[in-house]
C-alpha cells in the first residue's frame, strides 16, 4: 500500500516525460527532415492560392501558393530556437545576479535591484516586451534582446531566494573554514544548489517564451512576413479564416504540440522531484 | 456564554494591531514598488538606441519639425528636469499628449481602461465559478484515475496559446453557430456582457487550470486536518461543511495566485483584445507601439503597472484576512 503511493507519482512523472520527450523529437526531427526532403521551398511560390489540403499539399496552400506543411515545419527551429535563446540568457543572468545579492554587503546597492526587480516583475512580461520593442523596432533579435532584459529579474527572484537558504547551510560555512577562494565556493556549490532551481523554472518558462514570440509575431510586433513563423503564418491566415482555415490551424497546432511536449516534460520532471504525495 | 466570548474580545485588540502592522507594512512595500514602475515607464523613451525621434519621423524629416517634436517630448532638457516635470505631470493626472491623435494621454486610457476592466471581472468570476466546483469533485472523488486526468488535463490546456484558443472559438461560435458577435461593442453593464463572455471564456482556458490546480492542492491538504474529521464526526450540514470547514480555510493561497494572475491576464488582454477588436486598453497598446506613440506607451504601461501593484496589494491583504497564517509579503 506504501510502497503503491511512493511509486505512483515517479511512475506518472516517468510517463510525462517519455510522452513529452517523444512529441518533442518527432518534432525537431521533423524540422530538420520535412524542409530538406520536401519538393517544395517555404517562401516559394509553388501553386494556386487557397489549396485545401490534399495529398499533393497536406496542410494546403496559402493566400501566395506557398506549401504550408513546408512552412509549419520551416520554422520549427526558428521558433524554438529564438525561445531557446530568450530563456537561456535571462536564465544564466538572473542566476548570477540572484546569487551575486544574496552574499553582496553592499545594502543600498542590493535594496536599489532588488527593488529594480520586484518593479520588473510588477509589470506583466507581455506589456513590457511590447513597450520595449516601440523602442528597438520589431523584430526576433528585438524580442531576444527585449526578453534578456526583462525576463532576468524572475530567475533572479528565485536565485537570490533560493541562494539566501543555501548561504545558511553548514556546507557553506564548511568550506569558508577550510579557506576555499570565494570563487571556489561560489562555483561548486552556490551555482549548483541554486541553478537546479533557476533550470527546474526554466523550463515551464520555455512554454511562456515560445508563446510569447508567437504572440509578438501574431501582433507584427516580432517576425515579419515573409519569415516561415508560426505566429506569421497565423496572422497571415487569420483574414481567410474563414474560407481557408488551415493557413491559421496548422500552424497553431503545430504551437500546441511544442507547447503540449514541453509541458508534459516538466511536469514529469516536477512530479518526480516532489516525489510520493507532492 | 460570558465565559466564552471574554477570552476572545480581550484577545481581539492585538490581532487586529497585528493585522493592520502588516497590512501597513505591504502597502509601504506596494508604494515603493510603484515609484519603480513609474521609473521605468519614464525610462522607456531614455532606453532608445539611436534618436527616437528619428525613428519615428524618418531620416529625411524636415528639421524643424525634428526640433518641434523633441521639444513636445521634453528630449531637449536632461533627463533629472524631464524626470521632475514628469512626476508633477503625474500628481496632477498629466500624462502628456498622444503624438498620433494628439488627444490627451489620460483621456484615452479612461475610455480604454473599463473595457479591459470589464472583461478581468467577468473572467474571475467566471473562473472562479468553474474552479470552485472543479477542485472541490476533483479532491472529494474516490476514484484514482481522477486526479491524474485533472492533472493532465489542466496541463494540455496551459499549454495552448491563448490566441490560438481565441481564433478557434471565433471561428466556431462567431462565424460558425453566429452565437457570438465578431467585431464591435457597447459599453454598459448588461450591454456588454454580449461582446465579452466569449472572451472571457478564452481567458478562462489558462485561468480555471491554473486555479483549480492550486485550490485542488490546498484542499487536499486542508482535508487532512483534524477540525475536517471533527467537521464530519459533529455532522455538519453539506453546505455549512463545504463552505466553513473545507474552502474557507483552503481559499487563501488561490486568492494571492488569482491577485497574481491578474497580471498575466493584463498581459493577455493585449492579444485578446486584438482577436476579437474590442476597444480595450491593450489594443491601444498595440496600435500605440505600432505607431511609435511614446507618450501613449508610457502612460500605458505606467497605468499598467499601478494596476497589478494594486491589485496584489489586495491579493495579499485579503489572504492574510481570511487566513491570518499567511505571509503577507
Amino acid at each position: 500500500m506504501i510502497a503503491g503511493a511512493a511509486t505512483r507519482p515517479y511512475r506518472e512523472g516517468r510517463i510525462g516525460i517519455a510522452v513529452g520527450t517523444t512529441m518533442l523529437v518527432a518534432m525537431l526531427a521533423a524540422g530538420l527532415l520535412v524542409p530538406l526532403l520536401s519538393a517544395y521551398h517555404p517562401n516559394e511560390l509553388i501553386a494556386i492560392p487557397f489549396q485545401s489540403p490534399s495529398w499533393e499539399f497536406l496542410f494546403g496552400t496559402d493566400q501566395l501558393g506557398r506549401d504550408v506543411f513546408t512552412r509549419v515545419f520551416a520554422a520549427v527551429y526558428r521558433d524554438l530556437g529564438v525561445a531557446f535563446l530568450g530563456v537561456s540568457i535571462p536564465l544564466v543572468i538572473g542566476t548570477a545576479v540572484g546569487i551575486l545579492l544574496s552574499i553582496a554587503h553592499n545594502r543600498i546597492l542590493v535594496a536599489l535591484i532588488a527593488s529594480l526587480i520586484d518593479a520588473i516583475n510588477a509589470l506583466p512580461l507581455l506589456v513590457l516586451a511590447i513597450a520595449l520593442i516601440a523602442l528597438f523596432g520589431p523584430g526576433l533579435q528585438s524580442i531576444v534582446l527585449v526578453l534578456a532584459m526583462t525576463n532576468w529579474a524572475r530567475y533572479a527572484r528565485i536565485a537570490r531566494t533560493r541562494a539566501t537558504l543555501v548561504n545558511q547551510q553548514a556546507y557553506i560555512e564548511a568550506a569558508r573554514l577550510l579557506g576555499y577562494p570565494r570563487s571556489r565556493i561560489l562555483l561548486r556549490h552556490f551555482v549548483p544548489n541554486v541553478s537546479s532551481e533557476t533550470v527546474a523554472y526554466a523550463l515551464s518558462d520555455f512554454i511562456l517564451v515560445i508563446m510569447l514570440i508567437a504572440g509578438l509575431s501574431f501582433l507584427s510586433l516580432g517576425a515579419a512576413p515573409p519569415t516561415a513563423e508560426w505566429g506569421v503564418m497565423m496572422s497571415e491566415g487569420r483574414p481567410f479564416v474563414q474560407n481557408a482555415w488551415w493557413m491559421t490551424i496548422f500552424p497553431g497546432l503545430a504551437l500546441c504540440w511544442a507547447g503540449i511536449a514541453l509541458s508534459f516534460i516538466a511536469e514529469g520532471l516536477s512530479r518526480r522531484e516532489r516525489g510520493p504525495g507532492g | 456564554m460570558e465565559a466564552v466570548t471574554t477570552p476572545e474580545r480581550t484577545e481581539a485588540p492585538p490581532a487586529r494591531r497585528e493585522f493592520l502592522r502588516r497590512a501597513a507594512h505591504r502597502l509601504a512595500r506596494a508604494a515603493g514598488v510603484a515609484f519603480w514602475v513609474m521609473v521605468i515607464a519614464f525610462g522607456l523613451i531614455r532606453l532608445a538606441p539611436g534618436d527616437p525621434v528619428l525613428a519615428r519621423l524618418g531620416a529625411e524629416a524636415a528639421p524643424a519639425a525634428i526640433e518641434k517634436m523633441r521639444r513636445d517630448l521634453r528630449l531637449d532638457v536632461d533627463p533629472v528636469t524631464q524626470f521632475a516635470e514628469y512626476s508633477w505631470g503625474l500628481l496632477h493626472g498629466r500624462l502628456g499628449t498622444s503624438i498620433e491623435t494628439q488627444r490627451d494621454v489620460m483621456e484615452i486610457i479612461m475610455t480604454s481602461l473599463p473595457v479591459t476592466l470589464w472583461i478581468i471581472a467577468i473572467t474571475i468570476i467566471m473562473a472562479m465559478a468553474m474552479a470552485v466546483p472543479l477542485a472541490l469533485a476533483v479532491a472529494m472523488t474516490r476514484r484514482a484515475a481522477v486526479p491524474y486526468i485533472f492533472r493532465a488535463s489542466t496541463s494540455v490546456l496551459l499549454a495552448i496559446p491563448a490566441f490560438f484558443t481565441a481564433l478557434i472559438a471565433l471561428i466556431v461560435f462567431g462565424l460558425h453557430y453566429g452565437v457570438a458577435p465578431i467585431i464591435g461593442y457597447e459599453p454598459g453593464f448588461p450591454a456588454n456582457l454580449r461582446y465579452l463572455w466569449l472572451p472571457a471564456l478564452v481567458i478562462c482556458t489558462h485561468l480555471v487550470p491554473v486555479l483549480s490546480r492550486v485550490l485542488h492542492s490546498s484542499i487536499v491538504e486542508t482535508m487532512g486536518e483534524e477540525f475536517v474529521e471533527t467537521g464530519v464526526i459533529r455532522g455538519v450540514s453539506r453546505p455549512r461543511f463545504y463552505w466553513f470547514y473545507l474552502l474557507k480555510p483552503s481559499l487563501a493561497p488561490t486568492i494571492v495566485l488569482l491577485s497574481y494572475m491578474v497580471g498575466v491576464m493584463i498581459g493577455s488582454t493585449v492579444i485578446i483584445e486584438t482577436i476579437f477588436s474590442l476597444p480595450g486598453i491593450g489594443r491601444s497598446l498595440v496600435g500605440a507601439v505600432i505607431g511609435r506613440d511614446y507618450p501613449l506607451v508610457q502612460g500605458i504601461v505606467l497605468v499598467f503597472g499601478i494596476l497589478v501593484v494594486a491589485v496584489s496589494l489586495i491579493g495579499d491583504v485579503l489572504a492574510n484576512w481570511l487566513d491570518p497564517r499567511v505571509d503577507m509579503s
